[in-house]
């Protein structure tokens, strides 16, 4: 019936088909998309399966990255760097054999922070490797010196906990039994690590068996020629999007707390340089790698800057490896953006979100009428080392956003994730459930958004009541000080803070904080950052203030 | 309720007002369609009958049973035409409605998407209370605070109140206390609490349901009461049933209670439809697509009973109640096909809708679309289009497809359609796929039914791109929801949430739960006075692995007494996460979430719809027609000429009121005794 259903040579005229390319590309988007249902239908911690910390993703037989399923941007745009890693200077892709999964959550090997573990099982049919499927996840612990991985004391990344180089937890289709009991052993939640790794591993193989079905069904070079189109259209489309920016040298710069060990604000410089139908992007002038574990790896770096070019420029590609070919991204080592081991890293994302917010901000200076002012600047991540009365333990991990930012043609929304990010919250009753917190307060942050003809949106207030014998808490925070930035006049939202209130007096936190011993009774509250607003704030609309003044916004 | 031979269904759409007729004695059916009145949807339905009782002669007094789907609360929800609501909530979460989720729907997008808050921060007010996890009271009732929020609610200029407090499903007190207060105050207020209306876990999802539950309250009521109004004066006394979202009619005053319930009526019918065709015909396994102009909802019928979920949304907004599990995907005929920036060819998610619509509708529409493509290829009919009632304009959909896809691919015109067609099949096909593949499913085991619009051009070949070797075109697809509202049940779905291992010694708590849902169910259905014969109450319950966010659901023959009969269903949960997951973890503890219970009031099955007499295929006519890459001469049969056993081999072109079938070479159809066409892949030799 239709000519493409059938194996046919996929090509017109040497380029491939459009429409088998189509077809193809839609299949390739599934079978990322199944990965996902899976994972999210069975993993187990409530990371994975509420705040959706987790990836997956595609890569062509040579380990490039084809298709993905729409979760987070900082981790799928950093997955091919990890495999081409593994691949060059590990497990040369020649040892990957039928049954294999590779798996590694090291930094310094593309890697971005210890909880992320990713996997990779390669795909082979009649003998030959057609693809590579991905699944990335956060786990809730990894052993080191603080639960959830974000050891705030770490000046090492082997203060931060176990790191595990590219090895094969499962060899031709045996899984690893002594392997996987010793990374069981080493983390603090080993059951429901073992219930998340297996979602993991069984996601990898949905995606495996959706690939081996269309190489039955459209023959193997079709599938690699496929691939190869659709990276070589996505690097098109981002050409043809940075060719209709105007060329220009735009700088900006952005700045985090600190590593909460050195004084004073580390910088992010960023300069961008927009030629023809090609950018760079340098981060010379920022500062020195920290000590503490805010550094991030150039595979953080990268992924910042791939998620804010691909926003500010609006183009409507597929996303994969394809759109990053035109962007070159430079930095001397050792800096906070380009850290070297053994730099600790745990905290790598406050940076990584003051990176997109530097590209964005440079953005701002090229096309003023399509960039917001800074969003919330930091996802807040905490977790809390639990023990209880009956010396059960337990890790509570969980992740807070704050305001986005004023957009020159409207106010920002009030506690929307930021796309790089692009997490859920987790419902409180789910938390209820499952752990010793009593909620207490969650809601909008009056009079923190930035104000400006469009305001910004507001930042969040999570507050809970501790209830079991005692407990760690760690917090991974920033943008106390540095708050995010307005635009065109409009002025920065307000940064966050954290406290714990004790027998009713209010104790103010660090923004990065560890072993912060909590007992039966006490509350913790964490308020997040406003978004910075946009435009002058004596040009808002008297309405729009008087709307937000019924409806409490602002005092 | 059987003393009366006359049963109608009625069911409410854009366009027509669908009315199909049932006389219980001689199992007779017969369809009526009239114009839809926007104003009043209860006027058309009203001339629908009058219409009906007219044409086939029987008396209004003569009518048992009225059965009514109806899109009014929908489209409240979509035009945001609603009344102004206010929320009691526990102090301290008032904005857990609009923070929401935090989730976006475009990851890359940096302009704001618009946010919907179903009632704003004003007028959403805290009460002193707090419940915990296991039910227990945290923090009493304070009286001076629940006062004040009355006070607050009063003078904001809500009509409608949701109560929906934290933790609030595990113990109802304290809304039902709130509930009492603010009654005695403010008497005319409509109220919902989220005990009744989702007692489920997650706050945000149980309120946004809550919520839009109150605010649909008045918009309901004030329908049904015009319709009730409208029947009485007109002498029709039989009882209404509505159907709800679930696929199950329920009565007036209920659906007035619980309206949210209502979101999914009309698309219901279809999936209600689709079910009796499918037992009748024998096929236990159906995939039911319906495709419009802009969109194509894709249902799941397996073991001949309509899958439904326990969650779905409306325009971006959770509804947490039990509903067909329908996934919609934005594609039709109205999709328009067009070249990205890097060349590539898209179609969809854009559409050109009814306004201009399609390039040869002649209506300023500039684009392709899909129609336009079909046209092209001769699988429309210029002249019989939609009954014939305007022209198509041909040249200039060729016209625009050359110059905007043809040309700047390199591609000739036939075959730029055909590949147009192609990429829409591999996305009708990739819904159809994810929808099975989410319940671990696989398509060879189901056969298609395409029912309205579009479907049936793309219908044989979306089946043969799965896998799958049966397609279903029920006989009269333009009535076809009405006649699926005529085979429903009354269905009261209950559910109790309580977090329970399977372990030696649980037993009797599962059991004491299941007991207390079907004591519910039967007095439920003893109020709808329906006899104990007509009775039927299928238990089933929510498993998980201990951790797990979501939950299978496991039928339940009898509730388990013992430990042994608590195994027996544990190896099932076991066996049923490995067919649906591909692994399953027997060391780890199962648990039960929720236990629910669907107490069906049977209203007695329809009789064998009749026989059409049985004539032999012939065609009058052939047409053109661009099918596998060439294009063939096919013989054009109207579906009305058809009689039972008739057999048609593809090449094929079957026209049936307001839509048009597409049988390629190697297809057959068989013309069954109910009407309803089969079509099935032959063996290749």
């Amino acid at each position: 019936m239709i000519q493409v259903s059938s194996k046919v040579a996929g090509k017109v005229g040497g380029k491939v088909d459009p429409v088998l390319l189509e077809i193809v590309s839609h299949a390739l988007v599934s079978a990322a998309e199944e990965m996902s249902i899976t994972v999210w239908r069975t993993s187990r911690s409530t990371t994975v399966r509420e705040l959706l910390d987790y990836s997956t993703a595609v890569f062509d037989g040579e380990g490039r990255n084809i298709a993905q399923a729409a979760r987070m941007p900082v981790h799928l745009n950093s997955m091919e760097l990890c495999l081409q890693e593994i691949i060059a200077k590990h497990l040369p892709l020649e040892r990957w054999a039928e049954g294999d999964v590779v798996v590694t959550n090291d930094p310094y090997c593309g890697g971005q922070h210890l909880p992320d573990f990713l996997a990779f099982k390669p795909v082979f049919v009649e003998g030959r490797r057609i693809a590579i499927t991905c699944v990335l996840i956060h786990h809730v612990d990894v052993g080191g010196g603080a639960a959830g991985g974000y050891n705030a004391h770490a000046v090492e990344i082997f203060q931060e906990g176990l790191r595990l180089p590219p090895v094969k937890i499962v060899r031709e289709g045996e899984m690893q039994d002594d392997l996987f009991a010793t990374i069981l052993q080493n983390v603090r939640e080993p059951e429901t690590f073992r219930g998340d790794f297996l979602s993991q591993i069984a996601a990898l193989e949905v995606g495996a068996r959706a690939m081996r079905q269309l190489a039955g069904r459209y023959g193997v070079e079709t599938l690699r020629d496929v691939g190869q189109a659709l990276l070589d259209h996505s690097e098109t489309a981002m050409r043809a999007a940075l060719t209709a920016l105007p060329d220009g040298v735009y700088r900006a710069e952005d700045f985090v707390d600190g590593d909460g060990m050195e004084e004073g604000q580390k910088r992010i410089a960023v300069t961008l340089t927009i030629a023809g139908d090609a950018l760079t992007v340098d981060f010379a002038g920022s500062s020195p790698q920290a000590r503490g574990p805010i550094n991030a790896t150039m595979a953080t770096t990268r992924s910042a800057v791939y998620y804010a070019v691909i926003a500010a420029s609006g183009i409507e590609a597929t996303a994969n490896s394809g759109c990053y070919r035109p962007i070159t991204v430079t930095a001397p080592d050792g800096l906070l953006v380009s850290a070297q081991f053994p730099a600790p890293v745990s905290m790598r994302m406050l940076t990584g979100h003051r990176i997109a917010t530097a590209v964005l901000k440079a953005f701002a200076r090229a096309i003023p009428a399509r960039i917001p002012a800074s969003y919330y600047g930091v996802t807040f991540n905490h977790a809390v080392n639990i023990r209880h009365e009956d010396g059960r333990r337990q890790v509570y991990f969980d992740a807070e956003i704050g305001g986005w930012g004023g957009h020159p043609e409207a106010d920002g929304p009030s506690g929307l994730s930021a796309g790089f990010h692009n997490g859920q919250n987790t419902p409180i009753e789910m938390i209820e459930a499952i752990f010793p917190l009593r909620f207490t307060h969650y809601g909008f942050l009056p009079d923190s958004a930035g104000a400006g003809k469009m305001r910004g949106g507001l930042g969040l207030v999570r507050e809970w009541r501790f209830i079991a014998e005692y407990g760690l808490l760690n917090a991974s925070f920033d943008a106390f000080a540095s708050q995010p930035y307005g635009l065109a006049g409009g002025e920065p939202g307000r940064g966050g803070r954290l406290s714990v209130i004790r027998d009713g007096r209010e104790t103010a936190l660090a923004a990065k904080t560890i072993g912060c011993v909590l007992k039966a009774g006490d509350i913790v509250r964490m308020e997040t950052p406003g978004g910075g607003g946009y435009g002058l704030p004596s040009e808002r609309d008297p309405a729009a203030i008087a709307a937000d003044k019924a409806d409490g916004y602002i005092s | 309720m059987k003393a009366k031979r006359i049963r109608i269904a009625v069911d409410i759409g854009g366009t027509f007002t669908d009315l199909e007729y049932l006389d219980e004695a001689s199992g007779e059916t017969q369809s009526f369609k009239s114009a839809t009145t926007p104003d009043d949807p209860s006027l058309g339905l009203m001339n629908a009958i009058n219409g009906a009782a007219a044409r086939f002669g029987f008396s209004l007094s003569d009518v048992g049973l009225l059965m009514h789907g109806t899109t009014i609360a929908t489209n409240a929800v979509l035009t945001r035409n609603l009344p102004d609501g206010a929320l009691i909530t526990t102090a301290g979460f008032e904005d857990v409605l609009e923070i929401g989720r935090h989730a976006r729907k475009e990851i890359y997008r940096l302009k704001p998407e618009p946010q919907a808050v179903l009632v704003p921060r004003r007028r959403r007010f805290g009460v002193i209370e707090r419940i915990g996890p296991q039910g227990e009271v945290l923090t009493a009732l304070d009286e001076a605070s629940i006062e004040a929020a009355i006070d607050r609610v009063a003078t904001s200029g809500a009509s409608v109140c949701a109560i929906a407090l934290l933790n609030g499903f595990t113990n109802p007190t304290h809304e039902i206390a709130i509930r009492e207060r603010v009654l005695a105050r403010l008497p005319g207020l409509a109220i919902s609490c989220s005990h009744e209306v989702s007692p489920e876990i997650r706050e945000f999802e149980r309120t946004s349901t809550t919520v839009l539950n109150a605010l649909l309250i008045p918009v309901v009521r004030r329908y049904i009461d015009a319709l009730l109004a409208r029947t009485a004066a007109a002498g029709l006394t039989a009882p209404l049933y509505l159907v709800q979202s679930n696929g199950g009619a329920t009565t007036p005053r209920a659906a007035g209670e619980a309206p949210v319930k209502l979101l999914l009526s009309g698309p219901s019918g279809g999936v209600l439809a689709a079910e009796g065709v499918a037992r009748h015909l024998g096929f236990p396994n159906v995939v039911g697509v319906d495709m419009g102009g802009t969109s194509y909802d894709v249902a799941v019928i397996r073991d001949g009973r309509r899958a439904v979920v326990a969650q779905g949304d409306i325009d971006g907004l959770p509804v947490r109640v039990p509903m067909v599990d329908m996934r919609t995907i934005g594609a039709g005929g109205g999709s328009i096909a067009s070249l990205d920036a890097s060349g590539r060819l898209q179609v969809g998610p854009r559409s050109a809708g009814a306004r201009p619509g399609p390039v040869c509708y002649g209506r300023g529409g500039t684009e392709p679309t899909v129609t336009d493509v079909n046209l092209i290829l001769g699988r429309l009919d210029p002249v019989t289009f939609l009954g014939g009632e305007f022209a198509l304009d041909l040249d200039g959909a060729r016209e625009a497809l050359e110059t905007r896809i043809a040309g700047p691919l390199g591609l000739d015109r036939d075959r730029a359609a055909a590949g147009i067609l192609a990429v829409v099949v591999a996305k009708l096909a990739g819904a159809i796929k994810l929808s099975l593949f989410e319940r671990g499913l696989d398509p060879r085991d189901f056969a298609l039914m395409s029912f309205g619009g579009a479907g049936g051009l793309h219908a044989v070949e979306v089946a043969e791109e799965l896998g799958m070797t049966t397609v279903i075109f029920p006989k009269d697809p333009s009535t076809f929801s009405a006649h699926g509202i005529l085979q429903s049940d009354i269905v009261h779905d209950l559910a109790r949430t309580r977090v329970l291992p399977l372990k030696p010694g649980t037993a009797p708590a599962f059991a004491a739960l299941a007991d207390d849902l079907l004591r519910e169910g039967e007095a439920l259905l003893a109020a709808d006075g329906l006899p104990a014969d007509q009775r039927r109450l299928e238990l089933a319950a929510d498993l998980r692995y201990r951790g797990q966010a979501f939950e299978l659901l496991v039928p339940l023959e009898d509730a388990p007494h013992d430990d042994t009969a608590l195994e027996a269903l544990c190896e099932r949960f076991h066996d049923a996460h490995r067919q649906r997951f591909s692994f399953d973890d027997p060391n780890e503890t199962v648990e039960l979430v929720t236990m629910r219970l669907a107490a069906i009031g049977l209203l007695g099955g329809m009789a064998t719809a009749s026989a059409p007499q049985a004539d032999q295929a012939s065609s009058a006519r052939e047409r053109q027609v661009h099918l596998g890459g060439a294009w063939t001469n096919a013989p054009v049969h109207e579906q009305r000429k058809l009689g039972a056993g008739a057999v048609i081999d593809g090449p094929a072109i079957i026209e049936q009121a307001y839509t048009t079938l597409i049988i390629p070479t190697g297809w057959r159809v068989t013309v069954r005794p109910s009407g309803d066409l089969v079509a099935t892949r032959e063996t290749l030799s």
